[in-house]
């Protein structure tokens, strides 16, 4: 769905830092979402943290640089690195360009999906975190 | 004036390779009158006002007692005995408080312009063309720190051939426009904008003006320069001048400078891809911590971190390489010399 300027796909749980968690199974996919690169603009450097990492939900995995600010990353999920997107180092503006696809940012082993997807946020429960935003 | 329009890199780039337009009506401005206001601001500023000429431009400090920097300013000399003067906007009450109190002992009135003067800055290798087609004067013959009265749309405007972002251009003043009756800075900036539309023009915020002048090793006031920093420190002793008899702070500028100068300013260049320097990180060389940055951003033209750093004065050597603590990793840099980039192919200077 588009909620005000921002794409926020259904098949995704969201968390309150502004984080997108696509879940298969065990294996997650983390990235930042529209919202998020829309506010952070013209993203520069990118920095997860190692594969093979332990992970908290909620927790910095990571930090997000544009030309004037340093935002952390916090994981949505807990769990082990097992990918990190390397293009990324290359090509940070790809967080912005298609923050859904080819600006995902890690995949992680999931120890406990329920537990960590109680404390996660539905795509219309987001819709309605971002417009209290811009309220 | 917003942190950006289109986006800090598009609009850092047009001012590098083109032109761009800032809003900086927010910066402080007075004018200075008076039969001894040459002398007064001999003395409460660092440079030397009495090279000044009508129509031209200096740039210079202003010290307390102890040398450290009050505010840098732009003074220009409108006629003799009447000088216009551009300072920060952050240090607007307390420099005009400083300039009234000063001002009283030595007979020079100073009245703030600030909200009756609209100020736009016109910069880029294109800012000559673009400005060109909408004034009333001859362009070519207004030399860097040289300046000119002239209409622009229709309106009395004043032209400084100065900037804050190592490019040629004009700081642009709309004259008699209070803020309460802004139409004919509005006119003006639309005016100038159409102007500059064949030259791909763009309105440019606070974020490139932060990038711009941090590639061409200018001062940001609160980050690179304060009342704790001397601009001998600050590796501003071009607007020094401890010859003249008097002005504030030169006892202790003249102490310093024979006592020697423990630190200095620099710019530092990242070597490796990585984290991007920011304001207040340490900087390291061979297991010491030799000094901290100032200021620190993504470049948009060299697309690499830069910085600003005051380092201990022995270690203040270009080429030498040093470490940025950005995020508890030592991360390489190499001091180079200001502008960080190639003055032959960018800023003013650049080969035409």
């Amino acid at each position: 769905m588009r909620v005000l300027d921002y794409e926020i796909p259904d098949k995704l749980y969201y968390s309150k830092e502004h984080e997108w968690l696509h879940l298969e199974n065990k294996e997650a996919v983390i990235g930042i979402t529209d919202y998020a690169q829309k506010q952070l603009h013209e993203i520069v450097y990118v920095e997860i943290q190692k594969k093979g990492t332990e992970i908290k939900q909620l927790q910095t995995m990571g930090t997000v640089e544009s030309v004037k600010s340093v935002s952390d990353i916090f994981s949505p999920a807990t769990g082990k690195i097992t990918q990190v997107n390397t293009e990324l180092s290359d090509r940070p503006e790809l967080l912005n360009q298609d923050p859904y696809g080819k600006g995902w940012l890690a995949k992680v082993e999931v120890a406990d999906p329920t537990k960590d997807l109680a404390k996660l946020l539905t795509p219309q429960q987001y819709a309605e975190y971002i417009k209290s935003l811009e309220e | 004036m917003p942190l950006w329009y289109k986006g800090i890199i598009p609009e850092h780039l047009a001012v590098r390779n083109n032109v761009g337009i800032f809003d900086i009506t927010h910066m402080g401005r007075a004018i200075i009158t008076g039969p001894h206001a040459q002398a007064f601001l001999n003395n409460v500023t660092t440079n030397d006002v009495s090279a000044l000429t009508p129509l031209s431009a200096q740039y210079t400090t202003m010290c307390n007692q102890n040398g450290g920097i009050k505010d840098d300013l732009i003074i220009s000399q409108l006629e003799p005995n009447k000088y216009f003067t551009v300072y920060n906007a952050a240090n607007r009450q307390k420099d005009h408080n400083w300039l009234q109190q000063n001002a009283a002992t030595l007979n020079a009135k100073v009245e703030d312009a600030s909200d009756q003067i609209a100020m736009f800055a016109v910069q880029g290798p294109k800012a000559e063309a673009t400005l060109q087609k909408i004034v009333d004067i001859d362009l070519t013959k207004i030399e860097r720190f040289k300046c000119a009265w002239t209409k622009l749309a229709n309106t009395k405007t004043f032209l400084s051939r100065t900037g804050y972002t190592g490019e040629d251009g004009f700081e642009v003043f709309i004259w008699d426009t209070p803020l309460t009756k802004p139409e004919k800075a509005t006119t003006a900036w639309n005016s100038i904008l159409e102007a500059g539309e064949e030259f791909k023009i763009e309105p440019c915020g606070l974020g490139a003006r932060d990038t711009l002048r941090l590639e061409a090793g200018m001062c940001l006031y609160g980050n690179d320069i304060d009342e704790t920093t001397t601009p001998l420190e600050a590796s501003l002793s071009f607007v020094v001048k401890l010859k003249k008899e008097i002005f504030i702070g030169k006892e202790a500028l003249v102490k310093q400078k024979a006592d020697g100068i423990k630190r200095k300013r620099i710019g530092l260049r990242m070597l490796e891809k990585g984290p991007n320097p920011r304001p207040k990180q340490e900087v390291w060389r061979d297991n010491n911590k030799i000094g901290y940055t100032t200021s620190g951003t993504f470049s948009p033209l060299l697309e690499c971190g830069v910085a600003m750093a005051y380092v201990s004065t022995e270690h203040a050597i270009e080429g030498e390489t040093v470490s940025v603590k950005v995020r508890n990793r030592l991360q390489k840099a190499e001091i180079v010399k200001f502008p960080l980039y190639n003055p032959t192919r960018y800023g003013y200077m650049r080969e035409k």
